[in-house]
């Protein structure tokens, strides 16, 4: 049986509900609030709202990292960033993040399908459905720009390889061969899949993609 | 009638246990479908046998082949069809924050009042996923609570863990607080998601943090075995672990039922969302004896002897299998009356 409601009684009902609200939602402030700024730079999934509108839209559900068919997406936690000495910004934890060096995204390339699987199970818009055609991934895909090390590159310093302009899949135009394999990026035409940085066979990885800080998929603008 | 709530108890528990499984089962699911994509699957699965990642995988590989379609003849022997498992595996995704089970799409509420209240945007694909749990909740009340939510399975396994400290004589304390609490947090969460532009209840919201830890648990563990690191690894959880353990300890040893009473922001939603349900708990009182017995039983702390069952209700049925007189029952009816006194017109 309840006890009766003296002024008491309420009193100290309103001061436990009121406690509870300020300590939770302040943990929750805290939590948020801790460092807006520290916020890392990441290469998210095709598709992907500017960094600020993404943080605000995605759930961080999973639904992606499990659509994906190339394990590429993970949700950006300490564990999964530790390997590339990484950690999520206080705003970023648990949304999903590529890392290009351990699994890079292959555009759902062999998947059933005409879109991309991880843009088609996003609930919230955060990642903007696209088709995965060459024309469409190329309008509106930005996921970063691979930037070439010229200093470790081998094909740079004596020794042809061009594994990268190999994995490329858009090789010729993205990612081309100069002089003894050397890669030539064209950052217009990049869309910072990853796949050239994934198969380096450098260590540490000669090239490698740039995060986009402007991407927009919703006017299709591409830097 | 009776025979029949008491087989709707163990419906719910049945339902329960499968989502907690299936929270367990979409991640592994998911790198099932990623091994499977790569042709990996009899690599990894003789490689990492008699490991917990080993595990998980051939589990679900042998499940996966008794489904019909699944394993064509190959040279005499029954040879997994890669791309029919793959189109298995694919069905389910995602977590109870939000889900694609087949062709369905499903969000919770919360999360939705979240993203649209952060982006300042509704998107039509939130309104799809929204669709089936906001009918379901505006035609039967908090049923996400007591039929779906992982967390709420484990606070009631917590609750009855209540009942051993009495046996043992420690009897646990029972602080009640003001229900409208978790009003006060919903919109104090949905104010702070607003102005900061992130989902910050998210972090909190029990069924979402059980979600997303057990997503990270097994990913971590599969991704422990990749590199030849075998073992459950829990550095795949956070801080949120430690938000959900605290709640627990509370229900434990403080107050009864502690979070979906007084505190859940998501329950609170889910209450005003159902305020004018249809289906609801009725009691007939011409049958009630006054024995309390449902008064004792309900999880939530309402008094079904008073038809006090409001927005508070979830709708479990704990009270109506715990009646002897049949007086308790589920009904299409208005909201109802709290009355004053329990004793009904003396009968013959």
């Amino acid at each position: 049986m309840p006890p009766k409601l003296t002024r008491r009684n309420f009193l100290a009902r309103l001061g436990s509900g009121a406690i509870t609200i300020v300590g939770i939602a302040g943990t929750g402030l805290f939590a948020a609030l801790g460092d807006v700024d520290d916020a890392a730079a990441c290469v998210r999934p095709p598709g992907a709202l500017p960094e600020e509108d993404f943080l605000a839209t995605c759930i961080r559900c999973g639904r992606c990292t499990d659509a994906c068919p190339n394990r590429c997406i993970t949700p950006f936690t300490e564990e999964a960033g530790r390997e590339l000495a990484l950690a999520p910004g206080a705003r970023q934890f648990g949304t999903p993040v590529i890392f290009a060096r351990r699994q890079a995204c292959m555009l759902c390339n062999g998947e059933p399908g005409d879109g991309l699987l991880c843009t088609e199970a996003c609930p919230t818009g955060a990642l903007i459905p696209t088709k995965k055609s060459a024309v469409a991934v190329q309008e509106s895909v930005d996921m970063g720009t691979a930037v070439v090390d010229t200093t470790i590159c081998y094909s740079y310093n004596g020794a042809s390889c061009g594994a990268c302009i190999r994995a490329c899949p858009f090789e010729g135009t993205a990612l081309r061969a100069g002089l003894w394999e050397r890669p030539i990026v064209d950052p217009e035409v990049c869309i910072g899949c990853g796949l050239c940085e994934r198969s380096c066979v450098h260590y540490p990885q000669a090239i490698r993609i740039k995060p986009s800080t402007d991407r927009d998929p919703t006017t299709r603008g591409r830097s | 009638m009776k025979i029949g709530i008491r087989k709707l108890q163990i419906l719910r528990r049945t339902v329960q246990i499968s989502v907690l499984v299936g929270l367990f089962m979409v991640p592994i699911i998911a790198r099932y479908h990623n091994y499977a994509a790569s042709n990996e699957i009899d690599r990894v699965v003789e490689k990492w046998d008699g490991t917990a990642a080993g595990a998980m995988i051939s589990t679900l590989d042998t499940a996966i082949r008794l489904l019909p379609g699944a394993e064509h003849e190959r040279a005499g022997i029954m040879q997994r069809d890669t791309d029919a498992a793959i189109a298995y595996a694919q069905q389910i995704r995602g977590s109870v924050w939000s889900a694609d089970i087949g062709p369905l799409s499903l969000t919770d509420p919360l999360a939705v009042a979240e993203s649209s209240l952060a982006s300042k945007k509704f998107p039509w694909v939130l309104a799809v996923g929204l669709f089936i749990p906001l009918l379901a909740t505006l035609l039967l009340g908090r049923v996400f609570c007591s039929w779906i939510c992982p967390a709420g399975l484990m606070f009631e396994m917590n609750d009855k863990l209540r009942g051993v400290l009495r046996f043992l004589e420690l009897p646990p304390r029972n602080l009640r607080m003001e229900r409208s609490t978790k009003y006060g947090l919903l919109a104090a969460g949905l104010l702070l998601t607003t102005v900061l532009a992130v989902p910050v209840l998210g972090y909190i919201y029990p069924p979402a943090v059980l979600s997303r830890e057990i997503h990270d648990l097994v990913f971590a563990t599969f991704d422990r075995a990749e590199h030849g690191r075998f073992g459950f690894w829990v550095g795949g959880m956070s801080w949120m672990t430690f938000v959900f353990m605290t709640i627990i300890a509370i229900e434990l040893f403080v107050s009864r039922r502690w979070w979906c009473r007084y505190v859940c922001p998501g329950g609170g939603l889910y209450s005003l969302l159902g305020t004018f349900r249809p289906l609801r708990v009725k009691l007939k009182h011409e049958k009630c004896t006054e024995c309390v017995l449902c008064v004792a039983a309900c999880p939530m702390g309402l008094n079904p002897m008073k038809n006090e069952m409001g927005m508070e209700c979830d709708s479990c049925g704990v009270c109506i299998s715990s009646c002897n007189d049949d007086a308790l029952g589920y009904a299409i009816a208005g909201p109802s009356k709290p009355i004053a006194q329990t004793s009904p017109e003396a009968g013959p």
